[in-house]
């Protein structure tokens, strides 16, 4: 049974990981802060893999790092949008850029908290299989839960919705649940560890 | 401020619940990041210092000093990945009460260690050897963990989510804390060793001595400085080759 933490946040300012992951809509301009901030937050765990290797490395691994979370924003949440209402689900683009900007801000902030682990790990370990492996779990456990958070902020949407179209919804969100793995993966894949680099 | 830092010892192994919720609730946290603190470098200190009775003399001091700063190093490097899990699953917690929530699960976990010791010492005492001594070490650990994460998992919620966030900070913990003590090793000290250093050269990794282990579990040994002729083929045949004889944790 689901137990309720109205006061997780106790201080009258909320922490940056509160305000990154709330799930209160705000206006575009602060949506896309929000979304800048996870973004520049992936970049950090792209550092922390970079030092592996140094020098240009660390600015191939910033970039990559913060482009898998990019393409799927760029790419993948409007596509979304799109299909959602050709099946008439009660969703507006400003509620779906919250639901994305929330979504990339949580993975974005998940790759910062595993940045200084992933710095040890990428300069102690000697093996690159090893290291990959380290790097694609942390990259897995951040784009997990960032889309958990879309599809929980999605079906939080369509709770007013007919069975049937409840239905396609969700049987869409698992084809763009796929899709935004693939995606993530596919950007991701061009870090430079992952290739095996020493 | 010394008898709240002693009520915060007794309630680190008696309330978790109330030390979770104070962590939650926020306010001044100083008694128990000290209380903590001292749990944890008291308790994971005696247990390194137990563990090398095993070899004795130098290593008793160096075993007692890196246990605490393995513990300690592991766990400024998990906080913010901790903070970050349960923002993402929706616990957001302050950071202050982050911090002290981790550091008394920790010293929680090293209190428990302590109450280890004297089992682990006896066993050395008795003959235990080196490898069954490296298990022996790994299962008090093992306890301590269950501890400290009970704690844990009060601070977050006794629910779905709280279980998972703790798996998941379990999988970052286990991970980051096991490079860090492999880092620091060694702790029990090699029998074959004729001097006893303080770290021991850069070799491998954990995640390779943990592959290598579960190899070494299914009779699978890897040949390559014993049968330099050899390289990257396995075998069979149990037995240890240099590679594993001279591991050392």
């Amino acid at each position: 049974m689901e137990q309720s933490f109205p006061t997780m946040i106790s201080a009258s300012q909320p922490s940056l990981g509160a305000r990154l992951t709330s799930p209160e809509t705000h206006g575009v301009a602060q949506e896309l802060a929000r979304l800048g901030a996870g973004l520049g937050l992936a970049s950090l765990y792209g550092l922390a893999l970079g030092a592996r290797s140094g020098g240009i490395a660390l600015v191939q691994h910033a970039v990559a790092a913060s482009a898998g979370l990019a393409a799927v924003a760029v790419l993948g949440i409007p596509a979304l949008f799109v299909l959602l209402a050709l099946v008439n689900a009660p969703v507006s683009p400003s509620a779906m850029l919250s639901a994305g900007a929330r979504s990339l801000a949580s993975a974005g902030f998940v790759l910062a908290g595993l940045a200084p682990s992933a710095a040890l790990l990428a300069v102690t370990i000697e093996s690159p299989d090893a290291a990959a492996f380290v790097t694609r779990a942390g990259l897995s456990l951040a784009g997990g839960i960032g889309l958990f958070q879309l599809t929980s902020s999605v079906r939080a949407m369509l709770q007013d919705l007919t069975p049937e179209a409840r239905l396609k919804c969700n049987a869409l969100l698992f084809c763009f649940s796929l899709f935004a793995i693939m995606l993530a993966a596919r950007v991701w894949y061009a870090l430079p560890i992952l290739k095996g680099a020493a | 401020m010394n008898s709240q830092v002693l009520s915060v010892f007794d309630e680190l192994l008696r309330s978790p619940r109330a030390i979770a919720e104070r962590s939650r609730a926020g306010g001044d946290l100083r008694p128990l990041f000290v209380a903590s603190l001292a749990a944890l470098v008291l308790g994971a200190g005696v247990f390194g210092a137990t563990l090398a009775t095993s070899r004795g003399g130098l290593q008793l001091l160096y075993s007692g000093v890196k246990l605490p700063l393995a513990m300690v190093a592991t766990m400024l490097l998990v906080v913010p990945a901790f903070h970050a899990i349960a923002a993402g699953l929706g616990r957001p917690l302050s950071f202050s009460g982050m911090i002290g929530l981790t550091l008394a699960a920790a010293g929680r976990g090293a209190l428990v260690l302590v109450a280890l010791s004297p089992l682990t010492w006896l066993c050395f005492d008795r003959g235990l050897t080196y490898h069954p001594g490296v298990l022996l070490a790994v299962a008090c650990y093992g306890l301590a963990g269950v501890a400290a994460l009970d704690l844990v998992l009060k601070g977050v919620g006794y629910d779905v989510r709280g279980f998972a966030i703790v798996s998941l900070f379990g999988c970052v913990l286990f991970i980051t804390g096991g490079q860090t003590a492999w880092m620091l090793r060694p702790f029990l000290g090699r029998p074959s060793d004729v001097s006893v250093p303080f770290f021991r050269h850069r070799e491998s990794s954990f995640w390779d001595a943990v592959q290598q282990s579960s190899r070494s579990s299914f009779g699978l040994y890897k040949l390559s400085e014993s049968f330099p002729d050899a390289e990257g083929r396995e075998r069979s045949k149990p037995g240890p080759t240099m590679e594993n004889a001279y591991e050392s944790r």
